[in-house]
C-alpha cells in the first residue's frame, strides 16, 4: 500500500494545467507512435525487437543524449512515471538543447530513481527493463543537411554537436560555385553552428540566427523528431464517450483513484486516470479533441470536495486525508532555467556581461507553466516560458498583490 | 600597395560603413535576440519605490510596463522616470505621502505637474530590419525600443523584447568584420558633440547635477576638476543607486557623495581623443558596456562627447 500512496502522491502533480492538457494528447500520440516504430524497425535494422517493446515510449528516448548511458538506464525504473512521460511525450516538437544540461537532466531523472515505482511498472506490462539499450538510442539521429552558399574556398562547421571544438568539413558542390554541403547525423534538439570559412568566422544569411550569451551571431536549427508529423492527424470526437470506451477496455485493474476519477470527470484531462494511460488507447486509432473547457473539479468548490470525500472513503484508514499532503512538483520543473541566469552571466569568458538576458534553452515541458517567487514586500512575481516564434520568451512579470 | 594613403583609408571606411548599413536592413530585430531568453516586466499597479528594488535586484535599469486592466503595452520605465520623479519631490517637499505612495501609472501625472514633455518612446514589431528599429530609435531620442507584436489570437500586445542602442552597436561590433576597416580619426568625421558641454564639478549638489540631465536631454554629466580636466561623470542611471529603497532625503548631496553610493562593478569612464578610430571605439563597445565616450585632449581636459546615438547615425547616415 505504500507504494499505492506514492502513486497518488504522483497522480496530485498532475493537477498541474500545462499537463492537463497532455493527458489527452498523450494517449493520442501512444497509437501513432507505435505505427511509427513499426516502420522504423526496416531502417533499424540491428534492433527490431527493442523498437517494438519500447514502442509506447519511442519520445523518452528522443529527449535523451544519446551518450548519457547511464541517463537510459535509470530511465528504465521511470516507466510507470506518468509524470515524467506525459511530460516527455506531450510536445515532441521540440527537444531540450541536448548537449547543454546533461547533468540536470539525468540529476533529475535520477531523483525519482529511487521511488517505488517498480511494482507499478510491473503489474501493467510496459517494463522495458532490456528494452532500452545505449545503440537504440544513439540511433536517434536525423540526418541534416547543411549548406553554405556564400563562396570561399575551405569552409567548415563547427557548433555545438561538436561541442565548439571539432571543425567538420563541408564538401564543395560540383554543379554550383561557392556552395557546400555536409550531411549530419543529429539528435533532435536545438543546435547552434558557425561556419570558418577560409579561416574566418562567419554565418549564414540563410538560415535562422540568433546571438548567443556573449552575442555572438550564430545560425541555429532546431531538428524534430520525424515522428511529430502525425500529430496533426489528430481527429475530433467527442472526449466523454472515449473515456468510457477507453476504461471498458482496459483490462488491468485500475487504481481506486483512477475509477474515482472517471466517475466524476466527465473531461479526460482528469488527473486521476493515471494507470491506463500507457495500454488503455494503444490498440485503436485514438481520437481526441482539445478542450478549454476546466474540468468542474478545479472549479466547483462542491465536486471538489465531493471528490475528496470519495477518495478518503476509499484509501484505507492509514492513507486518510493522504490528499492533503502537497503535491509534488514534477521533476522536470525543478530545473528552473532562470535560476541559471546569474551563472550564465559570469560564463561570459571574455567578460562581456550577458545583457542580452540570454538564458539557456529551456526544457520544452517547461514551457507554458507558470512559476512564482515566494511574495516579498506585498510583490509577486511570477514567470512563464512561452514561445516566441521559434525562440523562446521566459517573461517574468512583477505585480502587487491587491 | 597604398592602402595606407588617407584617400584609400576614407575608400574603404565608406564601404565598410555602407556594408554594415546593409548589414542592419538585412537583419531584423528578432535575428538579434537569443534563442531564449529573460524579460522583466512590470505592473504598472506596481509602487515607484517597489519597481526600483526590482531593477536594481535584477541588474537592469529599464523595464516595460504592462496594464494588466486593458492588457496592453504601457511604455517604458527608465531612469528618467525616476529623475522626474526626484524633481517633482524636490519642489513639492510636502508631497512625501504622494511620492511614497506613487504607482508607475502615476508616473504621467507627475511628468505633467513638472512639465515635462513625456518620452516619446515608439514601438516596432521585431520582424522590420533592425536598420528601420534604428532609426525609430534616433527619431524618438530614446536609447531603447521596445518590441512589440500582436498574439495571432487573441490579437493582444505582445512585449517581445527591448532592444538598446548598445545592443545594436554590440551586435554591429561583434558580428561585422567590416568595423576594422573604420580607420579615419573620429574628429575627422564631424560625429562628436563639442563645444560647451554641459558640466559640474565634485561640489556641485546632486541634484543641480539631476536638474542638468533633464535639461540638456542628456543620459550623463560629465565632472570636471577647476581646470577643466575629466575627473568623473554622474549618469542618469546613478539615480537609482541615489533613492534606493524610497528615500529621498539625500537629495542634499553633493554630486561627490552621491557617486559613493555607486556599486563597485561601475564600468569606469570611457574616454577618447579625436584621434581615435571607429574601429577602436567598436571594439571597447563589443568588450564593455559603455554608453559614451568623453573625448579629451592630450592634456586629459574635456574637449567633447561621442554618444552611441552619434555613432549609429553616423553608421546609419553617413558615408553614402
Amino acid at each position: 500500500m505504500a507504494n499505492d500512496m506514492s502513486e497518488n502522491i504522483k497522480d496530485v502533480s498532475m493537477l498541474d494545467v500545462a499537463n492537463a492538457n497532455e493527458n489527452g494528447k498523450k494517449r493520442s500520440q501512444n497509437t501513432i507512435v507505435q505505427s511509427f516504430s513499426k516502420l522504423d524497425i526496416g531502417d533499424h535494422r540491428s534492433t527490431p525487437p527493442l523498437m517494438r517493446r519500447r514502442s509506447t515510449l519511442i519520445f523518452d528516448d528522443d529527449d535523451d543524449p544519446p551518450k548519457h548511458e547511464e541517463n537510459v538506464g535509470s530511465e528504465v525504473d521511470l516507466s510507470d512515471d506518468r509524470v515524467q512521460h506525459s511530460a516527455g511525450v506531450a510536445d515532441p516538437s521540440l527537444d531540450p538543447d541536448v548537449s547543454a544540461d546533461p547533468e540536470s537532466s539525468a540529476s533529475s531523472l535520477g531523483s525519482i530513481t529511487g521511488q517505488p515505482q517498480q511494482q507499478g511498472s510491473a503489474e501493467i506490462g510496459t517494463s522495458r527493463s532490456n528494452a532500452s539499450t545505449p545503440q537504440t538510442a544513439a540511433q536517434n539521429v536525423i540526418p541534416v543537411d547543411i549548406t553554405w552558399q556564400q563562396g570561399g574556398n575551405k569552409v567548415y562547421v563547427t557548433g555545438s554537436f561538436t561541442g565548439w571544438r571539432k571543425m567538420i568539413g563541408l564538401v564543395p558542390d560540383t554543379t554550383q560555385h561557392g556552395v557546400f554541403h555536409i550531411k549530419l547525423q543529429l539528435p533532435p534538439g536545438t543546435h547552434r553552428f558557425r561556419f570558418i570559412v577560409d579561416n574566418e568566422l562567419r554565418f549564414s544569411d540563410f538560415l535562422p540566427t540568433a546571438t548567443d550569451q556573449m552575442g555572438n551571431f550564430v545560425n541555429y536549427l532546431e531538428i524534430v523528431s520525424p515522428e511529430v508529423t502525425p500529430k496533426q492527424e489528430v481527429t475530433s470526437q467527442e472526449p466523454a464517450p472515449h473515456q468510457h470506451k477507453r476504461a471498458s477496455k482496459a483490462e488491468e485493474p485500475l487504481s481506486a483513484r483512477s475509477k474515482l476519477a472517471l466517475q466524476i470527470g466527465e473531461d479526460p484531462d482528469d488527473m486521476g486516470d493515471g494507470y491506463s494511460r500507457f495500454h488503455g488507447a494503444v490498440e485503436h486509432q485514438a481520437a481526441y479533441s482539445y478542450t478549454r473547457d476546466i474540468p468542474a473539479v478545479f472549479t466547483d468548490p462542491s465536486v471538489m470536495e465531493q471528490y475528496y470525500l470519495t477518495l478518503d472513503q476509499q484509501q484505507n484508514n492509514q492513507q486518510n486525508m493522504a490528499w492533503l499532503t502537497p503535491p509534488q512538483l514534477p521533476p522536470q520543473l525543478e530545473n528552473v532555467i532562470l535560476n541559471n541566469y546569474s551563472a550564465a552571466a559570469q560564463a561570459g569568458e571574455t567578460g562581456s556581461e550577458n545583457n542580452s538576458g540570454a538564458l539557456p534553452i529551456p526544457n520544452h515541458v517547461v514551457l507554458n507553466h507558470l512559476a512564482t517567487s515566494s511574495i516579498k514586500h506585498n510583490t509577486l512575481c511570477v514567470a512563464s516560458i512561452v514561445r516566441y516564434k521559434r525562440k523562446y520568451a521566459t517573461q517574468m512579470l512583477y505585480a502587487p498583490l491587491q | 600597395m597604398a592602402t595606407n594613403t588617407p584617400e584609400a583609408i576614407a575608400i574603404e571606411q565608406k564601404l565598410a560603413v555602407q556594408s554594415i548599413r546593409k548589414f542592419l536592413e538585412s537583419k531584423t530585430s528578432y535575428d538579434v535576440l537569443p534563442v531564449s531568453y529573460r524579460l522583466i516586466v512590470m505592473d504598472t499597479s506596481l509602487l515607484v519605490k517597489k519597481s526600483l528594488n526590482i531593477l536594481l535586484q535584477n541588474n537592469i535599469v529599464s523595464a516595460p510596463l504592462w496594464d494588466s486592466r486593458t492588457s496592453r503595452f504601457a511604455g517604458l520605465l527608465t531612469s528618467s522616470d525616476f529623475i522626474n520623479v526626484i524633481q517633482y519631490y524636490f519642489s513639492n517637499p510636502d508631497k512625501f505621502e504622494l511620492v511614497d505612495k506613487l504607482q508607475l501609472d502615476g508616473l504621467r501625472d507627475v511628468e505633467r505637474a513638472i512639465g515635462v514633455r513625456p518620452l516619446d518612446t515608439g514601438s516596432i514589431h521585431p520582424f522590420k530590419p533592425l536598420y528601420d528599429a534604428c532609426c525609430k530609435m534616433l527619431e524618438s531620442r530614446s536609447r531603447r525600443i521596445p518590441l512589440i507584436d500582436q498574439d495571432e489570437e487573441t490579437r493582444r500586445e505582445i512585449v517581445v523584447s527591448v532592444l538598446t542602442q548598445y545592443r545594436i552597436l554590440k551586435f554591429v561590433a561583434l558580428n561585422c568584420r567590416e568595423t576594422r576597416y573604420l580607420k579615419r580619426p573620429i574628429g575627422e568625421l564631424g560625429i562628436i558633440t563639442e563645444g560647451d558641454l554641459l558640466r559640474c564639478d565634485m561640489h556641485t549638489p546632486v541634484i543641480d547635477v539631476i536638474q542638468l540631465l533633464t535639461q540638456g536631454g542628456v543620459s550623463s554629466i560629465p565632472i570636471v576638476d577647476e581646470h577643466g580636466k575629466l575627473v568623473n561623470v554622474y549618469e542618469a542611471v546613478d539615480v537609482l543607486g541615489l533613492i534606493k529603497g524610497g528615500i529621498y532625503n539625500d537629495l542634499s548631496l553633493s554630486v561627490g557623495e552621491a557617486l559613493m553610493r555607486r556599486s563597485d562593478d561601475f564600468e569606469g569612464v570611457y574616454t577618447c581623443t579625436q584621434n581615435d578610430k571607429l574601429v577602436t571605439i567598436m571594439d571597447t563597445i563589443r568588450k564593455s558596456r559603455v554608453h559614451r565616450f568623453f573625448v579629451v585632449n592630450e592634456e586629459g581636459y574635456l574637449t567633447g562627447v561621442l554618444t552611441l546615438s552619434d555613432i549609429l547615425k553616423y553608421i546609419l547616415f553617413e558615408e553614402k
